[in-house]
C-alpha cells in the first residue's frame, strides 16, 4: 500500500491531476481522481463481494479496454500483495523515513506486520 | 477468455496458468496443481480434500485467503514441520499467480479457467544457491525487495515479473510517470493502492 499511495501521488502530480489519498484507506472519501470513486468501489466489491452492477458502472465511465485495465492491475496486486505478505518483504528505513508524514497521515503503520525481519 | 483483454495479454495469461501445471524447482506438476485447487477452495472457504499434505495445505490456504495474517513464526513453524524454503517460496508463487488470474477472469465476468492438466517429470531442483536471508523471511538473491522476493527460485520469480508487466507494468515502465494502459497511470495507481489497502498489505 505504502509503495502505490507513493506513486499515487507522484504520478497525478506529473498529471497535474488533483488527489485525496484517504481515499485510499477510506472508500467514503472522494479519491478526486478521474472516475475514482466507481474504481474503488470496483475494487472494493471485486475483492470482497463479486457484484456485476459494479463492473457494468465501471465499464460505463472507463470503457471495456479501462474496465480491462482496471482488472489486470486488481489482479495483479491480489498476486504481489501475496508474495511481499507470504515472503515478509521490509520496507527500508529510508523509504520509512522519507514517508514518514503519509504514514502518519493516513494511519498506515496499522498494516506493518513485515518490517520484524533483522 | 476475451472481455477486453488485448491479445499479448491473453497469452501472458494463458501460458502464465498452463505453466501452473509444469514441474518447478521443487514440486511437480501435480502438486502444483493440486496447490492451484487448495487455493480456489480457500477462497470459497470450501473444506480441504487432503490431496497435499498438512504444512503444504496450510500455507496454501492462508496465503490464499488470509495473507495479512502470516508472520515470521507461522512461516518457520512450517519449516519445522518439514517444509523446505525451496518449496514454500515456490508456492507461494504459485498461489500468487493463481490468484491473480482467477481475479482478473472473475472481475470480468468471465468463466474461470479450468485446472491445466498436469506434466509428467520430476521438481528440477533449480534454485538459486545465492541466496541468503537478510531482512526478509525468506532468502533472496541480493537485496531484499519485492522484485527479488521470489529470486530463491528463479523460475518462479521469472513467472512473476512476466505476468506482472502483462497485468500491469513492465518493472522498467513503472519508473515512468506517463506509463498507462487504458487507464491514465494515476487510475491505475488508485487501483493498486485500494487493492493493497483491502489486503491491509502495507508494503
Amino acid at each position: 500500500m505504502l509503495a502505490h499511495t507513493e506513486l499515487l501521488s507522484w504520478s497525478a502530480q506529473h498529471a497535474a491531476t488533483p488527489v485525496d489519498l484517504r481515499g485510499v484507506v477510506d472508500p467514503t472519501v472522494d479519491p478526486l481522481v478521474s472516475t475514482g470513486r466507481a474504481l474503488v468501489s470496483f475494487v472494493d466489491a471485486m475483492i470482497t463481494r463479486p457484484d456485476g452492477s459494479v463492473r457494468t458502472n465501471l465499464e460505463a465511465e472507463v470503457g471495456w479496454r479501462g474496465l480491462a485495465t482496471a482488472a489486470g492491475v486488481l489482479g495483479n496486486f491480489q498476486m504481489m500483495n501475496r508474495v511481499a505478505d507470504a515472503t515478509g518483504m521490509p520496507v527500508g528505513t529510508g523509504t520509512r523515513r522519507r514517508l514518514s508524514s503519509l504514514i502518519d497521515d493516513l494511519g498506515l503503520d496499522r498494516f506493518d506486520h513485515l518490517d520484524e525481519g533483522s | 477468455m476475451e472481455g477486453g483483454l488485448d491479445a499479448a495479454q491473453r497469452d501472458t495469461i494463458l501460458q502464465s496458468w498452463r505453466s501452473l501445471a509444469s514441474p518447478g524447482a521443487a514440486w511437480t506438476g501435480r502438486e502444483r496443481v493440486a496447490m492451484v485447487a487448495e487455493a480456489r477452495r480457500a477462497r470459497r472457504d470450501d473444506p480441504v480434500t487432503g490431496e497435499l499434505d498438512e504444512a503444504t495445505t496450510r500455507a496454501v490456504r492462508t496465503i490464499a485467503s488470509a495473507p495479512w495474517t502470516i508472520r515470521r513464526p507461522w512461516v518457520e513453524s512450517l519449516a519445522a514441520d518439514g517444509m523446505k524454503m525451496r518449496q514454500y517460496v515456490e508456492a507461494v508463487g504459485v498461489v500468487a499467480r493463481a490468484v491473480a488470474i482467477d481475479t482478473v477472469l472473475e472481475s470480468l465476468g468471465l468463466d474461470e479457467e479450468q485446472l491445466p492438466d498436469p506434466e509428467d517429470g520430476m521438481p528440477t531442483g533449480a534454485v538459486d544457491e545465492r541466496a541468503r536471508r537478510v531482512r526478509a523471511w525468506v532468502p533472496t538473491v541480493g537485496r531484499a525487495s519485492i522484485i527479488q522476493a521470489l529470486s530463491l527460485v528463479p523460475s518462479e520469480n521469472t513467472a512473476l515479473e512476466t505476468l506482472h508487466g502483462a497485468l500491469y507494468l513492465t518493472y522498467e515502465e513503472m519508473s515512468d510517470p506517463n506509463s498507462g494502459k487504458d487507464l491514465t497511470r494515476p487510475q491505475m495507481e488508485l487501483v493498486a493502492a485500494r487493492t493493497s489497502a483491502i489486503n491491509e498489505c502495507f508494503y
